[in-house]
């Protein structure tokens, strides 16, 4: 059997790092190949290189057992290459149709043969049993959807090798089992697919081989039922590593953070918290499971302060602050993870140290007067730098320059140096790989080790249901029902995130009891 | 008031064709300007340069027609210059990187300068020049269809360049939704990335588009110099390069919509000229009032368009 993609001695050199070292890796025709490695580990530099994005200081490349050489990214697309982008790379206003024959629409003369355009993507659709409506606008669609429109047009383009990069980050999990069932037809009619991610149950799931990359080399290829998790994991990080999360049991105290009815609107001045109430001890974390969209944004935004609550009260340690401004929620004792690292957690032009100072620049020792005290701002930056092993060659350097792990890292960093009483932290290991999620883990069950009341909001069911003691589980903006974490199991989980079950009965009994009073007046 | 005084001021005003007919030809420039922002606002470029750019073309129209003897080597002049300027223009601001506002503002100041400055050297005057070596765009009869009632009158009798301009809406108009190159053009705009993936040159395509756009400007600039007046007169753009910008907008990007916008612009500019001659408002009110007017109107239906948008998207979600 031959070769797909052959590639030999690949080396790609950014300033300050190298991203390939030496790298061999080759992909047979027909197989399904997952590439996995952490943020950082050379992955999408290899597939860029492959992909024409990006040319190596050396290294040769074969496609079907022929030397080639790729210098931009329509050689490579000529070659039978396509890729499917983690970020999709489609024209929202542009139809269905419009963006799978962009860059090779048929032609009838100098205008572009819509028709025949319209015929072909109903062919290759039928052909590979990926179903999409031509003439559907990209905005429209679901995000599930737009994906295999970039599957289609890599097929449009004739491509035999596929590159999908992390495709099910963005999926749920319905979706994702749609994709696989994609993936296999695909390599049934003769597709070759590398298959970039960094979940091994998706590695074992899905691949023939598995080709584990760190630190800009290849540690090893395999034959995928020739391992498992935990090899694959000591292959990515270099050592062992805890899959599952250790931890001792709670020791809860007074009770730090307590919600009271809480109401709060959208973007769209629409309720998205309806009537929520909870509570959050010293010393454990509670758990808040559920589809996102439940409200978890708002919940969040309204206890830290960054949305007006509507109705109701946030209690902190015995003081209402329900309206208190962010600062003074900030001094008494409440840290926050956003869940959106890349818009709230930092700023991406800022330098490390004023991401890390931000919480603290007007304090002493920082703070001096009117001034900053530069010395101290490198000091304090670079203690945190080392004591949350965030990778970087500079306190000095950009946070946009690290990987999402290092940037999670110095928000955690920066959050924890305060030494919060109330620490809240929303979907803290979205888009992070196996090492860095093992350290935000610890890092949690840390802080509450140390007597914090800790607020996980997730919604990685396996996530909540590792780290917590307590869980509620929040449906249209109520709590559904709660279960220490020891005794949850994901099917009754599902079943309350899903609506069913739990306080339905409840919520619906109160409204109904409205009803009657209603009536009586 | 009773209703014939009415109907008089309306007939006088608004429904006779002289000011139908005055309205498409002051129409004219704005719907150029237009193209110009279109263009470049379709390619993702932010292009304020339109009202130098319309005054370069003016100047070099007035020049080659006067030293040459012909309308048509005017056209060529103003194209030429229009050219070499989005050139420039698009070297600076997108191979060389030069912020892209600062680059516009940039221009718009050396236009204004060099345009007096050239009036000055070459032509020894200053403020403007007229000459009767200049040759204009005369009125074109439309053989047949001048003959047809009101229809004929309202479709002949314009100079060249107003029908090349209601050709360049319709052939943009196929151009971007109907070609291949309208297509790149359109996704380099919206998606840069989707477009470079998929093997499309973004720079090449953007690089043309500015090109372009100093073409329709220029066109503008020929219209107002050679087509509207005979000679040139110092700003004589006077600020339709940014009300090119509004009518863009407010035509959502798309040529037939900036064409009737510009018809507001055109409408108001003659109701001006009409009441001007009447003498019955102070001058100086009456040469605001397009802009005043055009502005107005285009921001009232813009928000209100976005805010039927906003609703319609609530709704669905």
């Amino acid at each position: 059997m031959t070769n797909a993609v052959e590639m030999i001695g690949i080396r790609k050199v950014y300033p300050g790092v190298i991203a390939n070292n030496n790298v061999n890796f080759s992909v047979a025709t027909g197989e399904i190949h997952a590439l996995v490695g952490e943020n950082g580990a050379g992955k999408s530099t290899l597939m860029n290189v492959l992909f024409g994005l990006t040319r190596p200081e050396e290294g040769q490349i074969f496609i079907n057992g022929k030397q080639v050489h790729i210098h931009k990214n329509s050689d490579a697309i000529a070659l039978g290459i396509g890729m499917v982008h983690q970020s999709f790379k489609l024209v929202p206003s542009f139809t269905v149709t419009e963006n799978i024959t962009l860059g090779g629409e048929p032609r009838k003369g100098l205008l572009v043969d819509r028709k025949a355009a319209h015929d072909n993507i109903v062919e290759i659709s039928k052909r590979f049993g990926l179903q999409v409506d031509p003439d559907a606008r990209i905005r429209d669609l679901p995000v599930g959807v737009q994906q295999r429109v970039e599957i289609l047009k890599a097929l449009y383009h004739n491509a035999d090798i596929l590159i999908l990069d992390e495709p099910t980050a963005v999926l749920t999990p319905q979706e994702t089992r749609d994709l696989f069932g994609v993936i296999r037809s695909l390599v049934a009619k003769g597709k070759t697919v590398i298959f970039i991610t960094h979940k091994f149950n998706e590695v074992m799931t899905i691949s023939d081989r598995v080709t584990v990359m760190r630190d800009g080399k290849v540690v090893e290829t395999k034959d995928t039922k020739d391992t498992n998790p935990t090899e694959l994991a000591r292959m990515m990080v270099g050592r062992d590593v805890l899959l599952r999360v250790d931890k001792a049991p709670a020791n809860p105290k007074d009770v730090v953070l307590e919600v009271q009815d809480l109401e709060v609107l959208d973007n769209r001045n629409l309720k998205a918290v309806r009537g929520l109430s909870l509570q959050v001890r010293a010393g454990e974390i509670l758990g808040i499971a559920g589809v996102e969209g439940n409200g978890q944004r708002e919940l969040v935004e309204a206890i830290v302060g960054l949305r007006p609550v509507y109705s109701g009260k946030v209690v902190m340690q015995g003081k209402e602050i329900t309206h208190a401004s962010v600062r003074q929620r900030r001094d008494d004792g409440i840290s926050c993870v956003p869940e959106d690292r890349y818009v709230r957690g930092v700023a991406l032009r800022a330098t490390l140290e004023d991401n890390l100072i931000v919480e603290s620049y007007f304090k002493e020792p920082i703070g001096r007067g009117m001034l900053i005290d530069l010395n101290q701002v490198t000091e304090f930056s670079q203690n945190l730098i080392k004591k949350f092993d965030v990778r970087t060659p500079s306190s000095k350097v950009t946070a946009g320059a690290l990987s999402g792990g290092n940037m999670q890292k110095v928000v955690l960093a920066r959050e924890l140096s305060l030494d919060p009483t109330l620490l809240i932290v929303a979907q803290p290991t979205r888009g992070l790989d196996v090492g860095s999620i093992e350290f935000v883990h610890r890092t949690i069950i840390e802080a509450r080790d140390r007597g914090a009341a800790v607020l996980l909001v997730s919604a990685e069911l396996e996530e909540i249901m590792s780290l917590s003691d307590r869980i509620n589980v929040v449906y249209e903006g109520r709590i559904m029902g709660e279960v220490s974490g020891a005794e949850a199991d994901e099917e009754s989980l599902g079943l309350w995130m899903a609506g069913v079950g739990g306080n339905a009965e409840a919520a619906h009994e109160a409204s109904s009891e409205h009803t009657a009073e209603t009536l009586k007046g | 008031m009773d209703g014939s005084v009415l109907l008089d001021i309306l007939s006088r005003y608004v429904f006779n064709i002289a000011n139908i007919q005055g309205m498409l030809r002051l129409a004219t420039p704005v719907v150029l300007a237009g193209l110009c922002a279109l263009i470049t606002d379709r390619a993702g470029i932010l292009n304020i340069a339109g009202e130098g750019m319309i005054l370069l073309g003016a100047w070099f129209a007035v020049a080659a027609s006067y030293f040459f003897g012909s309308s048509m080597m005017g056209l060529l002049g103003g194209i030429v210059a229009g050219l070499v300027v989005g050139a420039l223009f698009a070297l600076f601001s997108l191979k060389f990187r030069a912020h892209i506002i600062v680059m516009g503002i940039a221009i718009n100041i050396f236009a204004d300068a060099a345009t007096i400055f050239l009036t000055r050297s070459v032509f020894g005057v200053a403020g403007g020049f007229t000459d009767p070596k200049i040759v204009g765009f005369g009125a074109i009869e439309i053989p047949f269809i001048k003959d047809i009632p009101i229809l004929g009158e309202l479709l002949s009798g314009y100079t060249f360049i107003v029908y090349l301009t209601w050709f360049l809406v319709a052939a943009t108009a196929l151009f971007l939704y109907r070609t291949p190159w309208g297509f790149h053009l359109r996704a380099v705009g919206e998606n840069p990335e989707a477009a470079e993936t998929m093997g499309i040159n973004v720079q090449r395509i953007r690089f043309l588009a500015v090109m372009a756009s100093g073409v329709f400007a220029a066109l503008a600039g020929v219209y107002l110099s050679l087509g509207h007046l005979q000679g040139y007169v110092d700003k004589m753009a006077a600020g339709r390069g940014f009300i090119g910008m509004a009518v863009n907008t407010f035509g959502g990007g798309a040529p037939l919509g900036v064409f009737l916008s510009s018809l507001l612009f055109g409408f108001v500019d003659m109701l001006g000229f009409r009441l001007q001659a009447e003498r019955i408002i102070p001058i100086y009110f009456v040469s605001m009032m397009p802009y005043i007017v055009t502005l107005a109107a285009l921001t009232y239906f813009t928000i209100r368009r976005e805010n039927a948008r906003k609703r319609a998207a609530t709704k669905k979600a």
